[in-house]
């Protein structure tokens, strides 16, 4: 309480008494016989005054106290200091000053006791929500209001040593553990190993998420090649190079890669040479402050498809991604410049074996696809972009599909996002177009972290 | 496969590893007003490198490889804190698979933890913009705070190199004295700045101006990160003309266009001012910086 306040209330308070006091004798005269009663009233006013006084007289000296200057002297810096943080060194203080700080914080130790209140749930991952749908039109297909996805993520240290993560969705065909995943955070030399499952390190955009893509559909040749997202149940090595020069290797060995690559079933345990395996390289450099280029190589060979009788099938692909972002306006300007390509090379059986010829011929097949799209910052909000696409078909390499993009993405905030997108699309065998619009509309809420991988 | 493989493995042969550099302490920091503050405390015991240059948003510095590899090598990585740079050091510091400098081991010095924060929201709420839970990090704009930091700098770097600590703690401690000597001498050149109003782009001036008795009357981002809706600038602009605001503040990362419609409109005052050392050339350095700034705004607020 301020010291005027104090005395403001003293003044109040004796002068409300000792009006009381005078009025008191009349009182009296008024009611001879009462002597006594009124006596005692009186005492009670005078033993209530005398305790007014006494507060006063404390607050009085408490506020004495607390305006007094500081103690001027500081204590040297420690010649060690302390090996943890510590809170702010405090000025040396008086035993009053001290006694008066015990005695608020035994006060104010319940709330602070609720405040800090801890509970099992504080250790739940972080929690994001993701919401991703789109309206359609099509000659070929006509309209459609489609629900892709409602995806949670969760993430969370495990402990010391390891991180994990899972993306659950559901569909309008169900619910799916996207990925599931452990990596690991202590080991040395560079090295991290991830198990579970997860989207494995082929090129750059079969690695994301629908919804994370820059524009409305995963492109044919990752649909084709890949089977969509990269997912797979296994396990990748990924090592960071101790070199002046990023580069970063990965080496994995799964069941299959590909979502919706339906060649393999997933469920059934199979021979060594039944895996596929994966071996990337990524690294990038700085042509100035403001622009850079990423490469990637990728290679994903599978010994052997015994579901289709293939001896291999390896699929090879090559991604360069240039990047322009002034730094002072990195938010506001700037463009992707972003491409794949990729081969699947088959050894398929030829020509069925018979009486004549018992072994089996196998035939190589070869089919090539790729990508390259171009999208531009113009604002924080608006990103337009071109997406060209052209793929050859697994089985007939003749049957060949070509796409144009043109999109334009609104970012109402980091967190919703609306997108509208044209497609054309020409295919050489059945020979047929068709003219596609998309409306996309996706937001997230709760967690979101900003991975190396979308930057 | 196989050949892909020694094309790799010869790739990496061919690099030259950097064996022999290591002697000093390797330190990072996330802003150049970390690296001045870490040079002056380290000394020559430390070679010390910024991710950012100074001219960035430290909301969006742009995550390049090359600071994976850098934190990769690093012995202590140094940082604002309050989450000001979740942009890009979280995963940085995932990409660097460096365990010595992951959040809450010993290499990660946070030197927000001896700074009074202010503006930490009593509701998280994402309709209330870009919020960041643990208050306002922009603290690197207000010098008095500027020395908490060195001491958390020379605090994390004795803990981690309890061999050099006396000599962290003197450097500190006379870089200190040189803060409060300048901290003063700026106290005098602001008096014309007491009781300004000022509407910045971004919250991020409000240490700055408490400091050294000025008015966040406004931003013009509608919500922390959330670019403003022609209602809200005319909002703005209308309780600007009001309230009598003289100064309009672009921080040089974000665009001129708006901030300069603003200050038209209400007639006041444009001052373009970096949020980090290295934001102008002549802010080469941290003192440099807070003279720069309340050069600059004396400069607009005394009509000069």
């Amino acid at each position: 309480m301020h010291r005027a306040s104090v005395e403001w209330l003293r003044r109040v308070t004796a002068l409300t008494l000792a009006l009381i006091l005078i009025q008191a004798p009349s009182v009296v005269r008024g009611q001879a016989g009462a002597d006594d009663a009124l006596r005692r009233e009186l005492d009670a006013v005078k033993e209530q005054l005398r305790r007014v006084e006494q507060q006063m007289k404390q607050q009085e000296e408490l506020i004495r106290k607390l305006s007094a200057p500081p103690p001027v002297a500081a204590p040297p810096p420690a010649a060690t200091p302390p090996a943890v943080a510590s809170p702010p060194a405090r000025q040396p203080v008086t035993p009053d000053v001290e006694a008066l700080k015990q005695q608020i914080l035994a006060e104010i130790q319940p709330q602070l006791a609720a405040a800090n209140k801890t509970f099992a749930s504080q250790f739940n991952p972080a929690i994001g929500f993701i919401v991703d749908t789109v309206f359609s039109h099509s000659r070929e297909n006509k309209s459609n209001f489609e629900f892709r996805s409602g995806e949670i993520g969760i993430s969370a240290s495990v402990d010391p040593f390891a991180r994990a993560y899972a993306i659950i969705n559901g569909t309008p065909d169900g619910v799916a553990v996207e990925e599931a995943a452990i990596v690991t955070t202590a080991l040395p030399w560079g090295f991290t190993v991830k198990g579970g499952r997860f989207f494995a390190e082929f090129g750059r955009l079969s690695t994301f998420h629908d919804h994370d893509l820059p524009f409305v559909n995963r492109p044919l040749v990752l649909d084709q090649f890949i089977g969509g997202e990269s997912q797979a149940d296994g396990v990748e090595v990924n090592w960071l190079a101790p070199t002046p020069q990023y580069l970063a290797l990965t080496l994995g060995a799964y069941n299959k890669i590909g979502a919706a690559n339906d060649r393999v079933d997933n469920r059934i345990p199979r021979d060594i040479s039944e895996f596929t395996f994966l071996g990337r390289m990524h690294t990038a450099f700085s042509l100035t402050d403001s622009l850079g280029i990423d490469l990637g190589l990728s290679d994903a060979y599978t010994p052997e498809l015994r579901s289709e009788a293939l001896k291999a099938r390896n699929v090879f692909g090559a991604d360069f991604t240039v990047r322009y972002a002034p730094l002072s306006q990195a938010a506001y300007r700037g463009f992707v410049w972003g491409s794949e390509f990729l081969v699947n090379h088959e050894t398929r059986p030829g020509i069925t074996p018979t009486e004549d010829s018992p072994d089996q011929i196998f035939r190589v097949r070869d089919a090539f696809g790729g990508y390259s799209y171009f999208e531009a910052r113009l604002t924080r909000r608006y990103y337009p972009g071109v997406l060209f696409e052209y793929v050859q078909d697994i089985d007939r390499p003749a049957s060949r599909t070509w796409a144009l993009s043109p999109y334009f993405t609104i970012w109402a905030s980091e967190f919703q996002r609306l997108r509208l997108q044209y497609t054309r699309l020409e295919a050489s065998v059945p020979a047929r177009t068709d003219d596609q619009f998309f409306l996309q509309w996706t937001i997230i809420m709760g967690s979101h972290a900003h991975s190396f991988r979308d930057r | 496969m196989r050949r892909l493989l020694l094309v790799l493995l010869a790739i990496v042969a061919l690099l030259p590893a950097d064996a022999g550099a290591a002697k000093k302490i390797q330190v990072v920091t996330t802003i150049p007003d970390l690296a001045d503050m870490t040079r002056k405390v380290a000394g020559d015991l430390a070679d010390v490198s910024s991710i950012a240059t100074g001219v960035e948003d430290i909301h969006a510095v742009p995550m390049k490889p090359k600071f994976a590899v850098l934190l990769n090598r690093a012995d202590v990585v140094i940082l604002m804190g309050l989450e000001a740079e979740h942009a890009f050091l979280p995963a940085l510091l995932d990409a660097s698979r460096n365990p010595k400098i992951r959040r809450d081991a010993p290499g990660y010095i946070d030197t927000s933890v001896y700074v009074p924060v202010l503006e930490v929201p009593t509701r998280l709420d994402r309709s209330l913009g870009d919020q960041h839970p643990m208050g306002n990090p922009h603290i690197n704009l207000d010098p008095v705070r500027g020395k908490s930091m060195v001491r958390a700098i020379a605090d994390g770097l004795a803990r981690n190199f309890p061999e050099h600590a006396s000599t962290f703690q003197k450097n500190a401690a006379a870089y200190t004295k040189e803060l409060d000597t300048a901290i003063a001498r700026w106290q005098q050149e602001a008096a014309p700045l007491k009781g300004k109003k000022l509407v910045s782009y971004h919250p991020d001036l409000i240490y700055f101006v408490e400091r050294f008795g000025l008015e966040a009357f406004g931003t013009i981002e509608m919500r922390p990160g959330i670019d403003p809706t022609p209602s809200h600038v005319a909002d703005l602009i209308e309780r600007m003309r009001q309230a009598k605001v003289e100064i309009v503040v672009r921080e040089r990362h974000y665009p001129a266009g708006l901030a300069e419609t603003v200050a038209k409109a209400t007639g006041a005052k444009l001052v373009e001012l970096p949020a980090m050392v290295g934001g102008v050339p002549e802010a080469d350095n941290y003192i440099a910086f807070i003279d720069y700034n309340i050069r600059t705004l004396v400069k607009a607020a005394t009509g000069g």
